[in-house]
């Protein structure tokens, strides 16, 4: 019978299908990380790091570095509404709007509204949208310029004081609106300070009791660590999050971005 | 888990969410909740018993009320908790999805 026969195939196919998948998405994820975690920018003075870790194989958090060439350097951490491979898609094309904006933009501001003109029809009419917050930051001199597109404010930690807070800028998403001006604001990082970006899957995160890692556990170990090198505290911000799951899967991507004027090796 | 509760008072539908708003509740909004809303003429949304919202649900949110409003279903959320009140100002809502539909907002 010819149903009979068309069950068999599939039946025959699905496991090199399923094979295919598998490698086509260990591909994708490839792709993904090397797009990511590119080459660290080199600044005169200063250090910057960056990781993203995916809930799923691929995710749809975004972090980049922009040298600007006259020793700014442009810094983005971006989170796609959703996860997984739809979510990674438009991760990419998040991607490609902000190095096209970054290099003709005269600041972040500018660089939200390029990106927002560049990608906003795509978004709605795939339903999605992306929360981003972009600074320009001159480690010489400590002037941080920053635009936000719905995204959380990043954490500063000042040497003997503690957490201090940026004034807080607040701006559409991208993909909410159209024609949005996207505004800025200009603070000053001192040179010891600590500059945590970071996307919700940070502080979202869930133990088996379902409780979450919440903001106040986070800021306690940026203050803790702050003396730290940009890449030490990243190490330690990811081991007291696994300490915190104990492996649970997560509902939500993990990344952040940290920021050194001093980029000194002092330890605590 | 995410849940709802429908309840048809007069001219107005008012549908109770319940539960943690995130990539969890796609099928159920997307499959379940929309499909029962569009025959709806005046809908109100009682979010008191939504503590948490993520990036996914408030996409799920905008997508079902952008649906609605399409169909020229006239729908107002109410009751929205103070942690989830945060991350609604911080993504500018009411901007984005019309200030009449969160009536208890500013419009800025």
């Amino acid at each position: 019978m010819p149903e009979t026969k068309s069950q068999s195939f599939d039946e025959s196919q699905s496991a090199p299908m399923h094979k295919a998948l598998q490698r086509e998405i260990q591909l994708a994820r490839n792709i993904q990380m090397k797009l990511l975690n590119g080459e660290k920018p080199e600044l005169p003075t200063g250090e910057v790091s960056g990781i993203s870790i995916p809930a799923r194989l691929i995710g749809g958090d975004y972090f980049d570095f922009y040298p600007l060439g006259d020793g700014r350097i442009r810094i983005l951490i971006g989170d796609v509404m959703g996860k997984g491979i739809p979510a990674a898609m438009l991760m990419i094309l998040t991607r490609g709007a902000f190095r096209s904006a970054a290099g003709a933009a005269q600041g972040p501001g500018q660089t939200l509204t390029m990106m927002n003109d560049a990608i906003y029809k795509d978004l709605r009419k795939l339903g999605s949208f992306v929360t981003i917050f972009c600074a320009d930051w001159e480690p010489a001199t400590g002037t941080f310029v920053y635009a936000n597109a719905g995204h959380s404010m990043p954490i500063v930690v000042r040497s003997d004081v503690g957490t201090v807070t940026l004034p807080v800028l607040k701006g559409v998403m991208i993909g909410g609106l159209p024609g949005q001006i996207y505004k800025e604001k200009t603070s000053h990082i001192q040179r010891d300070d600590l500059v945590f970006l970071y996307t919700d899957g940070i502080v979202e995160a869930q133990n088996a009791q379902g409780e979450m890692f919440k903001l106040d556990r986070l800021s306690g170990i940026l203050v803790e660590q702050s003396r730290q090198t940009a890449e030490a505290i990243q190490n330690a911000v990811v081991e007291k999050v696994n300490e915190f799951t104990k492996g649970l899967p997560q509902k939500d991507d993990i990344t952040m971005v940290i920021l050194k004027a001093d980029g000194d090796q002092r330890g605590v | 888990m995410f849940k709802y509760e429908l309840i048809d008072e007069e001219a107005t539908t008012v549908i109770s969410f319940e539960g943690d708003l995130d990539i969890d509740a796609t099928e159920l909004m997307e499959e379940e909740i929309a499909p029962k809303l569009y025959d709806c003429s005046n809908i109100k949304i009682d979010f008191s018993k939504v503590q948490f919202v993520d990036s996914s649900g408030i996409g799920l949110l905008i997508t079902l009320i952008h649906h609605l409003r399409e169909r020229g279903i006239r729908v107002r959320i109410f009751h929205v908790s103070d942690e989830v009140r945060i991350v609604f100002e911080m993504l500018q809502l009411p901007d984005i999805m019309g200030a009449d539909v969160l009536p208890e907002f500013e419009h800025s």
